[in-house]
């Protein structure tokens, strides 16, 4: 019945394109981007909580992240642009440090963070895109391609998009389909890998040097076979002007993903199993087990209102659910104040909220005879809302210069995030944007010889 | 969920209804706020929430691939 309706809709979004109002007349033709752009940006990102995934459900969530940007975007002519975009990822987490939580100074903890090479890494991320543009610019279509890499996960991905305007521009569609192609170099607890798949190597395990209290420490463990991970998605987008100060827009994405869906280094703890110890730290009983496939479902509205020559009202709403047993609720509102001389504030609230995911208990709660199991709370039924306060400055007219770059725009934005799960997280951003100057390059002046 | 997309086929229908703005109109539409995109310095924000959230997608935001597991 879903797949039905879902198909009326696609048909009907189709018929709305055929019995549009044409619109092709002749018109100037503006270049899609008028020079090259480049943006330096940079967020700084931390938080904290005592529910970590790693440990099962209890210990230190504290992780840094830090992630310069730069995004660069090259007009090709007049149709096509061109854009790179890199970022690299710089984190430490106390919660991954813990997959071996015995090689620190300290007493094993898992509310404490070890000093041992698991507690950080490098993502890194390029992505390209190609854009072309119609003549009449109501036809647009580009195509993607990404790689991301970090120490034990890798992702390529290939997508594209069709966008498509019409009724005097006052509606847009764009359908979108991506496919992303990632593995796993699976890391399991340090105190599971002697146990994997029986072979239960006792004498190469540091936890002989170790002293175990509580039952005798003897897990059945099963590492996974399948490291692959592949994520289908598609999408689309209905963007329509309502009025001379309205538009909104309908989104809709279907994802569906299969392959190994469980993050191989979180613990889970039964309630059926007697618990040993190092330290503080209960040695795992058995990692996260989740199903090999998930199919998601999001439809989101945005609609944006222009209140006046100082105030845009910003509006969001999603409902997402998933066969996992997941559904949830997000709702945003963002108030673009601009105060004068080239300056906005941004303050803005969201709200987001989601029901357990249908293999989710906290610490120690799964059963050994449970088919799948996690106590990663990112996956628990919370609420969270999210503070935030932005300004940007925009110079229309790009008066300061580095070199033959022209400022375009600069952006500081703070949000503050926090879960009734205990999580609490806050994230800094700044943005800079340049755009190439043609008449410090002399383009304007050969162009017109 | 079928009712969810009841209502959105009936705001579609309801769209093709709407007065066509002309572009000299559009000058409060075109204002950078108006944009229906998230602003570039926003990705961040919607990694994490993509990261520490079960949902995703229908935000203009990645809808997979990439780790997001520490």
């Amino acid at each position: 019945m879903r797949n039905q309706i879902l198909l009326s809709l696609i048909a009907l979004l189709i018929s709305q394109i055929t019995i549009a109002q044409s619109d092709t007349t002749d018109v100037y033709k503006k270049r899609v981007l008028a020079s090259n752009e480049i943006d330096f940006m940079y967020s700084y990102y931390t938080q904290d909580g005592n529910k970590a995934a790693v440990s099962g459900g209890i210990g230190t969530e504290k992780l840094t992240d830090a992630v310069p940007t730069i995004i660069i975007a090259i007009p090709i002519n007049d149709d096509d642009v061109l854009t790179i975009d890199a970022a690299v990822s710089a984190y430490t987490s106390a919660s991954s440090s813990n997959i071996n939580p015995f090689d620190g100074k300290q007493s094993a903890d898992p509310f404490l963070a070890t000093s041992g090479a698991s507690g950080s890494d490098t993502w890194v991320n390029v992505n390209g895109s190609y854009s072309h543009s119609s003549d009449d610019r109501n036809k647009i279509w580009s195509a993607k391609a990404s790689i991301a890499t970090e120490y034990d996960y890798f992702s390529a991905g290939v997508g594209g998009t069709y966008t498509q305007l019409f009724n005097k521009k006052n509606t847009e569609i764009t359908a979108k389909a991506n496919i992303f192609i990632d593995s796993w170099t699976t890391i399991y607890p340090i105190e599971l890998r002697p146990f994997e798949n029986n072979r239960n190597e006792r004498g190469i395990t540091a936890l002989n040097y170790r002293v175990i209290s509580g039952a005798l420490y003897s897990p059945t463990f099963d590492g996974f076979t399948n490291t692959g991970r592949n994520s289908y998605s598609a999408g689309l987008t209905l963007i329509q002007i309502l009025s001379k100060k309205m538009q909104g827009a309908i989104l809709v994405d279907l994802v569906y993903q299969q392959g190994l869906l469980s993050t191989p280094f979180q613990r889970v703890y039964f309630s059926d199993v007697d618990s040993s110890f190092i330290g503080n730290f209960r040695l795992a009983d058995d990692i996260e087990r989740l199903p090999g496939s998930r199919f998601k479902t999001a439809l989101g509205g945005r609609l944006n209102y222009y209140v006046n020559e100082h105030i845009v009202l910003k509006t969001f709403y999603r409902f997402y659910n998933d066969d996992w047993g997941v559904a949830s609720h997000t709702v945003s509102l963002d108030v673009p104040i601009k105060i004068g001389k080239g300056f906005t504030l941004y303050p803005g609230f969201r709200f987001y909220n989601q029901s357990a995911a249908s293999y989710f208990a906290p610490y120690a709660k799964h059963l050994s005879t449970d088919e799948f199991y996690t106590s990663d709370f990112d996956l628990s039924e919370y609420n969270s809302k999210q503070y935030s306060f932005g300004i940007s400055y925009t110079d229309l007219f790009t008066k300061k210069h580095i070199m033959r770059y022209g400022l375009k725009s600069i952006d500081l934005k703070y949000s503050m995030y926090e879960r009734n799960t205990g999580l609490k997280a806050s994230l800094i951003s700044f943005g800079v944007k340049f755009v190439l100057d043609k008449k410090k390059t002399g383009l304007i002046e050969s162009q017109s010889e | 969920m079928k009712k969810t997309f009841i209502i959105l086929g009936v705001l579609i229908t309801s769209f093709s209804s709407c007065t066509v703005v002309k572009e000299y109109q559009k000058v409060n539409l075109n204002d950078p706020d108006m944009e229906l995109s998230s602003r570039k310095i926003d990705r961040f924000e919607t990694n994490f929430q993509g990261y520490r959230e079960a949902a995703s997608g229908a935000n203009g935001g990645k809808t997979g691939g990439g780790c997001g597991c520490n």
